[in-house]
């Protein structure tokens, strides 16, 4: 590289394009508070799976559960998470969690179709786990509230993935699929139960 | 590539790549009239109650949902102003997010609210998260474009958002509804969950 200055120069522009934002407070701003609640059920597994089962159970029974389930979910959670918020001790809730998975998956798998209120009490009383094991983590956020978004968006957008996998069931091989899932959710919370 | 044209393009990208610092996110040294219309965005316990409130109002109907563009910007106008004159009210905060609560669990429900009940409800909200914005106003601020701002902002994202709504709700299919309905327990459980926690007692913002 021929001229003056140009090997100077080019490496003042390789540092100056290195350089980020200097953030004087990391960890503390919504932004953060938002990322981390949005991360917790999606990097848990096990309320990863949950999730999407629940969509996928409200897609194969129609409507109106396939509204009424993802709508009662995070109402209920919430319930759980003002539990988990003020430290009252609920027990066995990683267990639960992994028999929702069980549970969830095996309903799907089997394509059971039970009365409404019996499917909603069944995804709230799984619910409240879930959310207990989010609000526990809630006072040490960042950001309170964006955590609370964070973690409730991410909810029901794995809802609405579970949603979208199942609208498959139009399609008979769709339907075979859809239990297939259901059933590899529940082997997937036998793993976790066992482990 | 000619040697001036390199550096040309690296000096370009050399200022171009660095990012403002962050150190201080709510001012925007732009003036106090940003500062008070950038404030409502610094935090989901502001915005938050906003989007309740335009969807609750998108659901009331047109000839009903838009009086909220008059009474929102006005209740948010007089609750700032209070902020300067009455500071410290600790339980305008508790309000605030009651309010998510509570109007998310309207909008799940999809309450078709009496005019009268609607029109206090977006006053009251409007009272209390112009009062929680106010309360960042420091003593050099200048209160009235501060409090301008933070007007023009909710009068904007009114007209806007309820604008949006409404557009939404009249498009094809039922399936509008309950996603807006959906959205609603999304920020009736986070409401829920923050207001529990402030009842709690170890909430401080």
């Amino acid at each position: 590289m021929k001229g003056i200055g140009i090997q100077p120069a080019l490496a003042a522009a390789a540092l100056f394009a290195l350089i980020e934002p200097a953030l004087a407070h990391t960890g503390t701003d919504t932004v953060f508070g938002f990322q981390t609640g949005f991360l917790h059920p999606i990097s848990g597994p096990d309320h990863l799976v949950a999730m999407v089962a629940v969509g996928l159970w409200g897609a194969q029974l129609g409507a109106p559960a396939i509204w009424i389930l993802p709508i009662t979910f995070p109402l209920v959670m919430a319930i759980g998470g003002v539990l988990g918020v003020v430290g009252i001790p609920v027990p066995f809730v990683e267990t639960v969690i992994a028999l929702s998975a069980v549970a969830l998956g095996l309903v799907v798998a089997l394509r059971l179709r039970p009365p409404l209120w019996a499917a909603a009490v069944l995804v709230a009383v799984f619910a409240i786990f879930h959310g207990y094991a989010h609000g526990r983590e809630l006072p040490g956020a960042a950001d309170p509230v964006g955590y609370g978004v964070g973690f409730v968006v991410a909810t029901g957008l794995l809802h609405l993935a579970g949603i979208l996998i199942g609208t498959l069931t139009r399609r008979p091989l769709g339907a075979q699929a859809v239990r297939a899932c259901g059933a590899a959710i529940a082997c997937a919370g036998l793993f976790f139960l066992v482990t | 590539m000619r040697p001036w044209r390199l550096r040309c393009l690296m000096a370009a990208l050399a200022v171009l790549t660095p990012t403002a610092s962050q150190a201080h996110l709510v001012t925007t040294r732009l003036g106090d009239f940003y500062d008070g219309a950038l404030h409502p965005m610094t935090g989901f316990e502001f915005a938050l109650p906003w989007l309740a409130l335009v969807i609750l109002a998108a659901l009331q109907g047109p000839a009903r949902g838009r009086w909220l563009i008059l009474a929102f910007p006005i209740g948010l106008l007089a609750g700032a102003t209070l902020s300067a004159w009455l500071p410290g009210l600790s339980f305008v905060q508790f309000v605030n997010i009651a309010a998510i609560a509570g109007i998310g669990l309207l909008v799940a429900l999809a309450m078709q609210l009496p005019m009268a009940v609607f029109l206090g409800l977006s006053l009251l909200v409007g009272l209390a998260n112009g009062y929680e914005n106010g309360e960042a106003m420091v003593f050099n601020t200048d209160r009235f474009l501060f409090i301008c701002g933070v007007t023009a902002i909710g009068y904007t994202f009114a007209v806007l958002a309820l604008a949006l709504a409404t557009s939404f709700l009249v498009g094809r299919g039922g399936w509008r509804t309950i996603a807006l309905r959906a959205g609603g327990s999304w920020i009736a459980a986070v409401g829920i969950m923050v207001a529990g926690f402030q009842l709690s007692g170890l909430y401080h913002t």
